[in-house]
């Protein structure tokens, strides 16, 4: 319990859903929570409770040994008290001091120019913001909070005050620095790239409500229901009913196609089968040959859409199916929209999570 | 040419606005930041001299500080002596009458402070006091420079109030104004001319140093 931050909190606001949030971040870990999620699900709002910007109408908020919050007890601990390092969307640095004084502004004179160096600024330390671009504004947001000596990094969208190609390379300095700073840090963002490249274990948002918590790829892969499954991009969700179960093997029915799963779902009947494109590939014959894809579905290409290298293809099966294929591949097999072609899914690429 | 009452009309505005600084910047402060829903009716009564006839506002002060109030008696065991038609007594009338000019201007120039950045302050362990000297005060410099230039030209040429509690003592409570009127009324208009040509080009150079110098600092200050 001593070196954890437990979050456990409620709140109503006019204008949007009820809050409701349970997490737990260890702090020796040094690891990045990603809180993920659909915009205005409430992401946001947490860490600034977290942060005590923000009030909870309930609940609690302990760091280590220490109180932040306790609705019982009518404990609210000032942000100054708390000792994060909070990143607002836009950095919100000083415009009346340079980058010197912004990093010295928490810092009690102690290691200023070591933080500016380890963050490359000691160039421009001497300049004000509004002479710095948008990535340097986040190192030098970064280098202030951090020269602070917070316990823990809180930064909402940090990437979101970036264009696109600045965004990019962010990317993977952010992630660096996260990792070089020995820090726990968590991370809100509402993009999947981002989560996956900055996050060692995510927390999904949606509504308002926690849904799920754990590593980041057992998240993606293995979402632990529906909306969770179209929170983190999985392309075809689709309502379906259990036929049978035998053997750690589920067959379930959508419409007049039937595919074989592996079983997670719980036991149910009713339940949504989730199959990621990636995992769905395209054969132009009839199978003939055998593969290790258990499930065969005839269908017609509704869409096809070019995504860069790659095709974003949507058949109708009895259902829609999406699916990812190489341009190269669209061209060899030369498929054409209305044309009738078989997609292959193996039973362990899809995912089936209970329903209702 | 009045030059006594021109100076004490200069020494009056001075420390008017020396003592509106002291107390309109927290003023400002809590009217700006407070949650308390009735701080609306606070911000009436600061406005109030501004649409208040000066003589209705002399006599209330006049009342209010008069040897038989509180205030009047308080000042009396302090001092020994009494506010109504001393320097002392134009001075409290003088920071009432011109409340509004400085704490309406510092309010504003709080107000649009991006609230990101006092809460960047709290969460950089920064103190609500330190984080108005040293983020709000900072960048609300041109709104407090605008509230003390309102307070002191504002002051300089107040009459009604001045009259209501002042009264006309020379060296005492005779203001510039109060003189120009004095000597109309004697048909002294040559004497009445040169005090009002003083007090119009003091006004100016005033005005004018300051919208210039502001115009110089601001274009050097980080914010632009």
């Amino acid at each position: 319990m001593a070196d954890e931050l437990n979050v456990d909190v409620r709140k109503r606001h006019a204008g949007g859903p009820e809050i409701a949030a349970a997490l737990v971040l260890r702090l020796s870990a040094h690891s990045v929570t990603v809180l993920f999620g659909p915009s205005g699900a409430g992401k946001s709002t947490v860490l600034r409770m977290v942060a005590g910007l923000d009030k909870p109408d309930e609940g609690s908020i302990r760091c280590g040994g220490e109180v932040w919050y306790d609705g019982a007890r009518r404990v609210n601990q000032a942000p100054q008290k708390r000792r994060v390092g909070y990143l607002s969307q836009d950095y919100a640095l000083f415009p009346h001091l340079t980058v010197r004084g912004n990093v010295a502004y928490g810092a009690h004179g102690l290691g200023v120019e070591e933080v500016l160096a380890s963050f490359a600024l000691t160039d421009l330390a001497a300049r004000y913001p509004r002479q710095l671009s948008g990535g340097q504004l986040q190192r030098v947001a970064l280098a202030r909070a951090l020269a602070a000596q917070p316990r823990v990094l809180l930064l909402d969208e940090p990437l979101s005050a970036l264009d696109a190609p600045a965004r990019l390379r962010m990317r993977a300095d952010l992630r660096q620095l996260l990792t070089s700073v020995q820090m726990p840090a968590i991370v809100v963002t509402h993009d999947r790239n981002e989560a996956l490249s900055l996050g060692d274990s995510i927390a999904v948002m949606i509504d308002g409500k926690l849904r799920q918590a754990g590593a980041v790829g057992s998240v993606f892969d293995f979402p632990a229901d529906a909306d969770v499954a179209d929170a983190v991009g999985i392309e075809t969700i689709c309502p379906a009913r259990v036929v049978s179960r035998s053997a750690g093997l589920v067959t379930v029915e959508i419409g007049q196609a039937r595919l074989v799963a592996v079983d997670t779902g719980g036991g149910s009947a009713e339940v949504f089968a989730c199959i990621r494109a990636e995992s769905v590939t395209i054969e132009r014959n009839p199978p003939g040959n055998p593969t290790s894809a258990r499930n065969h579905l005839a269908g017609r290409i509704v869409s096809l859409m070019p995504e860069g290298p790659l095709a974003r293809v949507v058949l109708d099966c009895g259902f829609r199916l999406t699916a990812i294929v190489t341009r190269q591949a669209e061209e060899e097999m030369r498929l054409r929209e209305g044309e009738r072609v078989t997609a292959a899914v193996k039973a362990t690429s899809i995912r089936i999570v209970p329903r209702g | 040419m009045e030059w006594q009452a021109l100076w004490l009309s200069l020494r009056l505005s001075c420390w008017t606005t020396l003592i509106l600084l002291a107390i309109g910047l927290p003023a400002a402060h809590w009217l700006t930041f407070s949650p308390r829903r009735w701080k609306f009716l606070v911000e009436a009564v600061v406005a109030l001299p501004l649409v208040l006839p000066p003589t209705v506002l002399g006599f209330y002060i006049l009342l209010a500080i008069g040897p038989h109030s509180p205030a009047g008696r308080l000042y009396a065991t302090l001092t020994g002596g009494m506010l109504p038609f001393s320097f002392q007594g134009l001075l409290v009338a003088s920071v009432l009458y011109s409340l509004p000019f400085a704490v309406q201007p510092f309010a504003s120039g709080f107000a649009a402070v991006d609230g990101r950045l006092i809460e960047a302050s709290w969460c950089l362990g920064v103190s609500r006091t330190a984080t108005f000297f040293r983020v709000i005060a900072p960048l609300s410099i041109p709104s407090i420079v605008t509230g003390m230039i309102l307070s002191f030209a504002h002051t300089l040429g107040e009459f009604g109030v001045v009259l209501m509690v002042g009264g006309n003592l020379a060296g005492i409570t005779r203001t510039v104004s109060i003189s120009i009127f004095d000597d109309v009324q004697s048909l002294n208009y040559a004497a009445a001319m040169h005090t009002s040509l003083a007090l119009l080009g003091i006004s100016f150079v005033v005005l004018a140093a300051t919208y210039g110098l502001r115009r110089r600092v601001w274009a050097a200050w980080p914010m632009n």
